[in-house]
């Protein structure tokens, strides 16, 4: 199933390099609503969502962004970096880290709520993860988003192994603190469907070697309805495929949600 | 590009109705009749081809946890096991089991997916390190995630191991809790029943029947249990089957000396209103039709001669036994004096097992 999975987003991808290399974008590298993509927020605008981040842009070159419901917890911050254009491509590079220890003794408890067992020490840890996001217009209404990312974590202490969260997006999520060092890769597609209704579908993979349990695959789906430059509603599924310690298993999220709002400060 | 947005948004469609048909339940419910699931042991030993007696025994497992002080049942805090902790456990079982050599074995709460015992199928390991050929197993127990304490993904439930091949084996619900929130039954146990035909030489109508009942109802669920337990006996022997069945009823015999156990097993930091399934006196008549219709591996006035030789069971991780609560009946008989209580395995479950012979009708 994992070769198979790995399969088919290498062929998506194929397919679409005639395509990717076909024109090039004079386009400016700012853009409204691009989180995931290698564009920047124009500067002085904020966007934030309940599920997505905090996202600000301090300049044409940097954007700035944090996930706010859970940074009283697992403080995180994220800067995104614009870089020069390469082959027609949007190049950015984007660098964050994150500090689950609070969140993850929080439901590390006895009774109803608890996701780890009590029995375990969580020890300090932070991850800081590096990706390299390349975009591309590769038509009017259509575009491509790659990423590429390695992760790392730095712990205090001995993190046990039977302390992992099993369940979908949180296992490979969390899988650089058990094994140290992680990767993931994806690429997404985004297009508009008719005035403004847009569509996005995207693949990940995350890879963490050496691990037991080392892949898991997500793809989602969303409809996205911007209303203005201030306001967009976004609806989908998530699909998930990953390893656990019980063995290999697709889950679905459906349906997912969110809405987004955005201000231009200055 | 039309082709291109046709295809991305065709992606997206595929996707929704591949969701479809790989969505698993949070937690798994039961129809009231189901297939338990089979199991084949790796390496295929060959039965006897005749028999005289059939010794039978009854286990509960305690999912390997050993006497572990394990949060949930013993006033402990341990609420994950090793893996070196788990096959240490399994190994112990196996070994009484190549002593003891049953032909059939009824197991309560053994774990095939579970978290807490890092995820070992521990029917397919006992088939694989013992003499038997065939199990099933009904959960008890399953869901993707129980929110609570860590406890994370579980299936426990229900084994009858056999030597020789299981022609039908079903699962059948037993009411719920109904002393307990909605939310709170939604993620605890589903109790049931496995029953199972047993191809045993000679015979075609045999069954065995393994319940365990709750534990730690304050309502009148577990005797709703054990009268549907006693009905479905009454089923087979109406249809003219023989059966051997059995299990942890969590009830005390008929006439048993100590019924209350709630003062000395009061845990730290619990108080004695929010204690659960330690107070047995107002369920002493409960086993009585069981009794007075079947045929105890342990006759009644044999358990009341000397109660302690009979217990199976402490909560206390590191006491002796000091309940019966498990047990073996037939609709046809027992070889005379052949039951035994383990009382040896302390080191092996909160539960010691019971076997005994049964005779093979001519």
């Amino acid at each position: 199933m994992k070769k198979t999975i790995l399969y088919f987003t290498i062929l998506i991808f194929l397919l679409q390099l005639n395509t990717i290399f076909a024109d090039e974008s004079k386009e400016s590298n700012n853009r409204l609503w691009s989180q995931g993509t290698a564009h920047l927020l124009p500067k002085g605008r904020m966007e934030v969502g309940f599920f997505q981040p905090l996202r600000y842009g301090w300049s044409d070159k940097l954007e700035f962004s944090t996930q706010p419901l859970v940074n009283i917890l697992m403080p995180n911050m994220s800067v995104k970096w614009s870089h020069k254009s390469v082959a027609g491509f949007f190049i950015s590079t984007r660098h964050s880290f994150y500090y689950p220890t609070p969140l993850l003794r929080v439901i590390s408890r006895e009774g109803i709520g608890g996701m780890i067992s009590p029995e375990f020490n969580i020890p300090h840890m932070i991850s800081l993860y590096n990706e390299i996001l390349f975009s591309k217009q590769i038509a009017k209404n259509l575009l491509f988003n790659g990423k590429a990312g390695f992760a790392f974590a730095l712990k205090s202490g001995d993190l046990d192994s039977r302390s992992t969260i099993d369940l979908p997006l949180i296992f490979p999520r969390l899988a650089v603190f058990y094994n140290g060092y992680g990767f993931r890769f994806g690429a997404d597609m985004e297009g508009k469907l008719f005035k403004r209704w847009l569509y996005l579908v995207d693949a990940d993979v995350f890879y963490a070697p050496g691990q037991n349990e080392n892949f898991a695959f997500e793809n989602k789906g969303l409809i996205l309805w911007t209303k203005s430059d201030r306001f967009q509603l976004t609806i989908g599924y998530k699909l998930s495929y990953a390893e656990y310690p019980f063995g290999t298993q697709w889950h679905l999220l459906l349906p997912i949600f969110d809405f987004q709002w955005a201000w231009q400060l200055k | 590009m039309s082709y291109l947005k046709t295809k991305c948004f065709g992606l997206l469609i595929i996707s929704f109705l591949l969701i479809f048909v790989t969505c698993d339940p949070l937690v798994t419910q039961f129809e009231d009749l189901e297939d338990s699931i089979m199991y084949t042991s790796k390496n295929i030993k060959a039965p006897p081809i005749t028999v005289d007696t059939v010794t039978v025994m009854t286990w509960n497992i305690r999912f390997g946890a050993g006497r572990v002080p394990w949060f949930g049942d013993s006033c402990g805090d341990r609420v994950m096991l090793t893996e070196n902790e788990v096959l240490s456990s399994l190994e112990g079982i196996a070994v009484l089991l190549n002593q003891v050599k049953p032909d059939i074995l009824l197991l309560q709460e053994i774990d095939v997916e579970s978290k807490r015992t890092r995820y070992v199928d521990q029917v397919q390991w006992l088939l694989n390190h013992s003499h038997f050929n065939y199990a099933t197993y009904a959960s008890v127990w399953k869901a993707q995630w129980i929110p609570s304490d860590g406890l994370g993904r579980m299936n426990m439930g229900n084994a009858i191991l056999s030597r020789w091949p299981i022609e039908e084996a079903v699962r059948i619900q037993l009411p719920l809790r109904g002393d307990q929130d909605e939310l709170t039954k939604y993620f605890y146990l589903r109790r049931n029943i496995l029953k199972a035909k047993i191809l045993l030489p000679g015979l075609d109508n045999f069954y065995t029947v393994n319940v365990h009942t709750s534990a730690f109802s304050m309502d009148d669920t577990k005797q709703k249990q054990i009268n549907i337990f006693t009905a479905e006996l009454d089923n087979i022997t109406a249809d003219g089957g023989l059966f051997v069945a059995g299990g942890d009823l969590n009830t005390l015999p008929s006439g048993a000396s100590f019924t209350n156990y709630c003062p000395g097993e009061l845990c730290p930091d619990e108080k004695p209103e929010d204690q659960e399934g330690c107070d047995y006196s107002l369920e002493t008549t409960w086993l009585n039709q069981l009794y007075s219709t079947y045929t105890p591996a342990i006759a009644l006035d044999k358990y009341l001669s000397d109660e302690e030789k009979y217990f199976t069971h402490t909560p206390d991780w590191t006491g002796f036994w000091d309940r019966k609560l498990d047990y073996l009946f037939t609709n046809h008989k027992w070889i005379l004096n052949s039951a035994s209580t383990h009382q040896e395995t302390t080191a092996l479950s909160d539960h010691a097992p019971v076997s005994v012979k049964w005779e093979v009708p001519k």
